[in-house]
């Protein structure tokens, strides 16, 4: 389960990996079910950048995938074609940089970082996750 | 000091959340917006409800905003006070700023050495907007945490 001691590890791992990379960002970090846990934007970091954050976690939480993976909903080919200009609660992006943090097979939360280009991005919340999947107790506080 | 960094606002939001936990003992949401009204710091609480982020990001953008607590907005609202401040207008505030304005008690403005408003603290959740026991409290325990 996504808690508040969590999502602060997840968002200092990210702002600590950000200013490494030299970057200034924000990182948003939602539940299951999309709703806002923890946002941070980095001193010098666009105002947008946070809304934007938090609408890429949103993304990835609802649909359960990257929210780089949604735009694949924009071939007519694709079942379910359409959805990604579906105006869902005005949250859904197509931007990549949001990735749904899972917990063996269930999904506890997303992750959202904005302020780099779309690769910075993606590979920010890589860190995170890959940070707090290689400490044990992580998400069993 | 001219503006709030994240690293202070995380400060600020430590103890508000502090507070909350063992005084208030009511999860609550808690946002830090910097002068423009921004957020750069939210965090919700387990067990706080999910739309107390906004609220509690609407109250500090209102802090911001009129550069005073919520809690003295929240009397241009009260039908009592019809005639009384701002005459029949004051109702008027209701859904202005594009919805973000919210004159329910919480929100907080931060002031520097010169008296300058360079941000605000909001909290949500807590079952009173006024009193010992509220939002206006959590939110003021943050303020107090800035200037220690």
């Amino acid at each position: 389960m996504m808690n508040l001691e969590v999502a602060k590890k997840l968002l200092q791992t990210g702002i600590e990996n950000a200013k490494e990379m030299g970057k200034v960002c924000s990182i948003a970090l939602v539940d299951e079910n999309g709703w806002l846990v923890a946002l941070y934007r980095m001193d010098g970091a666009p105002i947008p950048t946070a809304e934007i954050a938090r609408d890429k976690a949103w993304t990835a939480a609802v649909f359960r995938r990257p929210s780089s993976e949604v735009s694949a909903y924009g071939d007519p080919g694709a079942p379910g074609f359409g959805l990604n200009v579906q105006n869902w609660n005005d949250r859904l992006t197509t931007i990549p940089g949001g990735l749904p943090i899972w917990d063996g097979d269930l999904m506890i939360g997303a992750i959202g970082a904005c302020g780099g280009t779309p690769e910075d991005d993606v590979f920010l919340c890589q860190k995170i996750i890959e940070e707090i999947n290689s400490r044990q107790d992580n998400f069993r506080l | 000091m001219n503006q709030l960094t994240l690293e202070q606002a995380l400060k600020m939001i430590e103890a508000a959340e502090r507070w909350a936990r063992d005084i208030a003992e009511s999860p609550c949401s808690i946002a830090v917006v910097d002068k423009a009204g921004a957020a750069i710091a939210v965090h919700r609480m387990d067990g706080a409800g999910m739309a107390t982020t906004d609220i509690a990001i609407e109250k500090a953008w209102t802090a911001v905003a009129f550069k005073m607590p919520t809690l003295m907005g929240s009397r241009w609202l009260d039908p009592r006070n019809i005639g009384k401040l701002l005459g029949d207008h004051a109702m008027g505030m209701i859904g202005r700023g594009k919805g973000r304005l919210c004159f329910i008690p919480g929100g907080i403005p931060v002031t520097n050495e010169e008296n300058e408003v360079i941000g605000a603290i909001g909290c949500s959740g807590v079952p009173s907007g006024v009193g010992d026991i509220s939002d206006t409290s959590v939110s003021q325990a943050g303020v107090t945490a800035l200037y220690e």
